[in-house]
């Protein structure tokens, strides 16, 4: 279910150089220009954890100095205290620098991210929405990409730190004794030994019952809080309450199971790379090896030193990979999944409409395989007239409507707009041709005057204010807190027919030559059905017009009516007409005893 | 946070919480004693007497075993403290959601709790299982380290010493500038998720606009500013973590410089003060790891206060011992009502004798839809009483008051499922010839017929695959389904096209027939059929009266009906 289903009869129009930087692109790809930065934060990380092991080293030093027969060397003991000291302050530097700039990195990549999937977003299909919760793309934007700071931040570094450490480690101690190295790493041997255990399929399926149980979760929500207006009303509370107990028991339930299953692995995981453990295994080869291998006591303390740090390389990879590791590749994939979606071809070489006839030809849509909403339309509509389309409801009204400004392209056949296919126009040129006023009215959480400006962002107040008397809304503005520059959904709210006069002022200051506009918008109440019929009225000239009309004083005024039903025109011509020849849109009118 | 969690918990839960605490202290404490061991072992193999070196060592193997233990065992209570927790959250968070009063769930906050009684009760709870264990102990084992120390050398212990209250006084400091930081950033962070939401919603509006990615302003300032305070928690963040790993690193090197002198000094003996030094290594790590627990639990801090503030709501009183209304009037008697800061009502009165309709007719934002949401106790009035057969709705059972009402709202909710689960929702126990009744009287037949799958044909998620019209004649065929004596309609008709709308009338006509019924409505053609229309304007009833006699009286009443006949008599 990708795009480009909706256009499978045309060739695709070769990516234009603004469509390919996103075209296919992936997370990686959008990395590359910090790659400095972040080579950066990891080679400050390896370089701090390198320094780190001097001061270690200047202990054995000490020791060794300490514990020699000879006279104590005092100028080599200071020299070595000087270099761990030294070594810390490298360490310091370094590692706060690498986390420093990861965290500025990690912040600059997330912006360039969430903007990307912002570009994305603002070129798909508009029907690509449709099928997509609201939530789900928020949460892909807002969380996810957040979810992706361990990977930028954290992991490279510390993961490469933790490995590089404890190799330098391991070939200094088989330089000073290789028995006694075999036997520090019994502990990580052990420990490794535990990994398998926790990816058994039993592990495995308990995890699918696991994300099962908290999507059973999730859907009793749905009904207990979003929908508990509905529910309490019709007496189902009790119910939905108990639905929702039993789903959460049910997952504690599977949640004991799983974290059951996995907790004793990961105590006795835990308890071999402890300290004292790892201390107790370094001291009893030890002391073997010093009574019965001639090990030199000195010797024994790079061990007790460095061993522990043996087992961080395991113990990152637990902290790391089991949970946010996961979480983050999880969350990557959702973010991929959105930059590849392919947008809404934009012509590789615009042609310019002449003129603004709109004309159907042939055109078939469907928002699935095999159901077609609309089939074989074939329609012209001429500059300077205005064509209602009426029919019941599911005839494809609103799906023809929504055609003009290109939320989807058709399956089949093509819509032309001043003679060139609307897959030919540059998105710039199709705006600045086509507007609509919709039933499903978005306000943004902007100035009044934004809000009638969002198509014409440098149109004067004086034009806003005209546009706003026609569509019967100014007086109702100035009633504001703060008239034109009140915030709306911040300082005011507006009611459900304000906000589609706001809509229509802002369709009537795009003054474009092509209006879409569905009349159900009226409905509200009678000052937006006032203000509907005075724009259009109003709109004289040799503008196109495409009505879904719902009342018969439209109908009558418009040039043509076209009757549809079942995805098909049945009926097209002058009203007058038609109600005359008492076929089907006569009877349409009649059945639904209106007026 | 303890005391927060602890509060969140409830009585009950806490115990489980506070054994595994005591516990896991008791294991830091053991580890941290068990070092003390160290001294005589190396001492003996240094000393060139290793065989001396066993009976020490075994004592250390013994004292390892012990902290495995206790370990294991307070692990174990963890994950069962874990379990109870998340358990008993639920049931408190679903016990409570479900006592909240109605008109709390405005729809900005029905988002919100959803994560919240999903994943958020896990996350929270799963952190504060996972990471408790871990901080106490990078706490409680360095301190005690630090007391071994001390025992074998004062001089040393002295100095390990007086790092502890500047760890804990950089941990406080660091604790205070991120939490500012943290909800700077959650700010942010929700002014952006709104753009976002906007942004996807308005995707239409502002490609017409041709304001698609970038060039939309609003997001993109939104996003930067989320970048900005991002940039600023690091910063703020970065002084105590650099200030942490100082007094650390510090020690170390105190502790690594008056070592190697009192050693040439033979002030003390090489074992001792080699031990400390290992010692001292070893502390370093779980006090560097600090800040980082730190940060995440004071994440899931966030997360508990959100908690803690739903489960703080005050739930709507249940009466101790209901009374039965007598009948099925309605009766608002000098009704107070304030939402927020903003008086919705100050002394409203209004009556609706049984099997009478009352039509409510205003401007927007007079409070209509407020109205009844008053009849059905979403909310409980300030002042007044709102009375169903003659008795207060506070003194009626919930569960009573709502089988007498049935709600026919403007914006549909449908649950994701089949047509047939959502209409019977109005009585589950209906009959299938009852439900064959209700859809045809509701005109639901037609388009049940029309979908592919019938009456097992699938809503959509809150009903999004049918029209408007569709899901209100659903909504309808629920209500008459349940068969309420009181029915409350609210701009039932608004947005409907002449078809739907035909449809609807007759499916609402049906619904009211011998009915008590209070509705709010644009269409002035639905006004008229009402026994008594009640004009509101600014939280009063300005006029009242019937139909005819508001007209002649030519007052706002007529002023709204004339405007919405004007247009059709001009043309």
């Amino acid at each position: 279910m990708t795009t480009t289903d909706f256009a499978p009869t045309r060739e695709q129009s070769p990516p234009s150089p603004d469509a390919d930087d996103a075209a296919g692109q992936s997370v990686a790809g959008l990395l590359r220009p910090y790659r400095w930065s972040f080579a950066a934060v990891v080679g400050s990380q390896v370089i701090g954890a390198v320094a780190g092991l001097a001061p270690l080293l200047a202990v054995v030093e000490l020791g060794r100095g300490l514990l020699a027969p000879r006279p104590i060397d005092h100028d080599h003991v200071w020299f070595v205290v000087i270099a761990g000291a030294v070594g810390l302050l490298v360490r310091l530097l370094f590692t706060a620098t690498s986390s420093g700039l990861g965290h500025l990195l990690d912040g600059r990549v997330q912006l360039a991210l969430r903007r990307h999937l912002a570009a994305r977003l603002g070129r798909v299909p508009i029907g690509w929405f449709s099928r997509r919760r609201t939530g789900e793309l928020t949460k892909v934007v807002g969380q996810d990409v957040s979810a992706v700071h361990p990977f930028i931040a954290h992991a490279p570094g510390e993961l490469i730190a933790a490995f590089v450490v404890p190799v330098l480690s391991l070939v200094y101690l088989f330089a000073i004794d290789w028995r006694l190295t075999l036997i520090t790493l019994i502990p990580v041997v052990l420990a490794l030994a535990h990994v398998p255990l926790m990816m058994t399929p039993t592990r495995l399926r308990e995890e699918k019952q696991f994300d099962a149980a908290m999507g059973q979760i999730a859907d009793s929500v749905v009904e207990f809080v979003q929908g508990i207006s509905v529910v309490k009303v019709f007496g189902g509370s009790r119910r939905a309450h108990r639905k929702f107990r039993t789903a959460t028991d049910d997952f504690v339930g599977i949640y004991h199971r799983f974290v059951r299953g996995l907790s004793v692995i990961a105590a006795g995981m835990q308890l071999v790379l402890s300290p004292p453990f790892v201390l107790l295994t370094v001291l009893i080869g030890g002391t073997i090896l010093i009574t019965a291998g001639g090990l030199p006591p000195a010797d024994l303390l790079p061990f007790l030193l460095l061993g522990l740090g043996l087992t961080a390389p395991v113990e990152a990879l637990i902290a790391h990979s089991f949970d946010d590791l996961q979480a983050a590749r999880r969350a990557v994939g959702r973010i991929r999944d959105v930059l590849e979606v392919a947008p809404l071809p934009e012509p590789a070489h615009p042609i310019a409409p002449q003129g603004h006839r709109v004309e159907l030809r042939d055109v078939r849509f469907g928002y699935e395989d095999g159901r077609e909403v609309l089939r074989g339309i074939d329609l012209t509509l001429e500059p300077g007239t205005v064509t209602a389309i009426v029919g019941p409801s599911g005839s494809g009204k609103s799906t023809l409507v929504q055609l003009l400004p290109r939320f989807f392209d058709p399956t089949h056949g093509s819509v032309t707009l001043g003679g060139v296919d609307l897959r030919d126009l540059s998105g710039r040129d199709l705006y600045r041709m086509v507007s609509f006023v919709f039933q499903d009215v978005r306000l943004l959480r902007a100035s009044v005057a934004d809000n009638i400006a969002l198509a014409v962002p440098h149109a004067d107040l004086d034009a806003v204010m005209h546009a706003a008397r026609t569509a019967n809304i100014h007086d109702r503005i100035l009633d504001l807190p703060r008239g034109y520059d009140t915030v709306l959904g911040q300082e005011a709210g507006l009611s459900g027919g304000e906000a589609q006069r706001i809509s229509l002022a802002r369709a009537l200051l795009a003054a474009t030559p092509v209006l879409v506009l569905d009349e159900a918008t009226a409905f509200a109440d009678p000052q937006t059905e006032q203000a509907v019929r005075r724009a259009l009225t109003a709109l004289e000239g040799d503008r196109t017009i495409l009505v879904i009309a719902h009342r018969l004083e439209t109908v009558a005024d418009a040039d043509t009516v076209v009757m549809l039903d079942n995805g098909s025109i049945v009926e097209q011509g002058r009203p007058a007409d038609l109600l005359a020849e008492n076929g089907k849109f006569a009877a349409f009118w009649q059945s639904e005893e209106y007026r | 946070m303890i005391r927060m969690l602890l509060r969140v918990l409830g009585r009950d839960h806490a115990r489980p919480v506070r054994r595994t605490v005591v516990l896991t202290t008791m294991t830091a404490i053991v580890e941290g004693l068990s070092y003390a061991l160290l001294v005589p072992v190396l001492r003996a193999l240094f000393g060139g007497n290793p065989a001396d070196a066993l009976p020490w060592l075994i004592a250390f193997g013994g004292a390892v075993a012990i902290y495995a233990m206790l370990r294991y065992v307070s692990d174990l209570f963890g994950f069962r403290a874990g379990t109870t927790l998340l358990r008993g959250m639920y049931h408190r968070l679903g016990d409570h959601l479900a006592r909240l009063p109605l008109g709390w769930y405005g729809t900005g906050r029905v988002g919100e709790v959803s994560v919240l009684a999903s994943q958020g009760v896990l996350e929270t709870m799963g952190v504060i299982a996972h990471l408790l264990a871990p901080y106490i102990s990078a706490f409680v084992t360095p301190v005690t380290i630090v007391g071994v120390m001390l025992a074998l050398n004062w001089q040393l212990g002295l100095a390990a010493l007086v790092a502890v209250p500047l760890v804990a006084a950089i941990q406080i400091w660091t604790g205070r500038s991120i939490t500012a930081g943290d909800a700077d950033r959650h700010e942010r962070d929700t002014e952006a998720t709104g753009r976002v939401i906007e942004f996807l919603q308005a995707q239409p509006v502002l490609r017409a606009g041709g304001r698609s990615g970038q060039r939309f302003t609003l997001l993109d300032d939104s996003l930067r500013e989320l970048q900005r305070a991002s940039r600023r928690t690091v910063l703020s963040v970065l002084p105590g973590m650099i200030g942490l790993t100082l007094v650390v690193q510090a020690m170390f090197t105190v502790l690594l410089v008056l070592g190697a002198y009192l050693a040439l000094g033979g002030g003390i003996g090489v074992a001792e003060v080699l031990t400390i030094l290992v010692l001292a290594a070893r502390c370093a790590d779980p006090v560097l790891s600090l800040a980082d627990i730190g940060g995440k639990l004071r994440a899931a801090r966030a997360e508990l206060a959100r908690l803690d503030a739903v489960l703080r709501t005050e739930p709507l009183p249940e009466a101790p011992e209901p009374i039965q209304p007598a009948g099925h009037g309605l009766r608002m008697e000098s009704v107070a009502f304030r939402h927020g800061d903003r008086t919705v009502f100050d002394d409203l009165s209004l009556s609706v004798p049984e099997g009478r309709r009352l039509a409510v007719v205003g401007p927007s934002g007079a409070g209509k839809s407020t109205l009844l949401q008053l009849l059905a106790r979403f909310h409980d009035v300030d002042a007044g009483t709102v009375r169903v057969g003659g008795v207060d709705v506070r003194a009626i059972g919930t569960e009573e008051l709502m089988a007498r009402i049935a709600i026919v709202f403007q914006d549909v909710y449908l649950f994701d499922g089949t047509i047939e689960d959502n209409v019977r929702l109005g009585r589950p126990e209906a009959t299938e010839a009852e439900l064959r009744t209700a859809a045809s009287a509701a005109r639901l037949d037609e388009v049940i017929e029309r979908l592919p799958g019938g009456w097992a044909a699938d809503v959509g998620e809150g009903g999004t695959l049918l029209s408007g019209g569709e899901r209100q004649r659903v909504s309808i065929a629920r209500a008459l389904l349940k068969d309420a004596p009181i029915v409350l309609l609210d701009e039932v008709t608004s947005a409907l096209d002449p078809v739907n709308e035909a449809a609807v009338h007759a499916g609402i006509e049906r619904l009211m027939a011998g009915r008590t019924v209070v509705m709010v409505a644009h269409r002035m053609r639905t006004v008229q059929r009402a026994d008594r229309i009640a004009f509101l304007d600014g939280g009063r009833i300005v006029e009242e009266g019937r139909h005819d006699e508001l007209l002649r009286r030519g007052g706002r009443y007529a002023d709204f009906w004339n405007a919405s006949l004007t247009p059709a008599a001009h043309d």
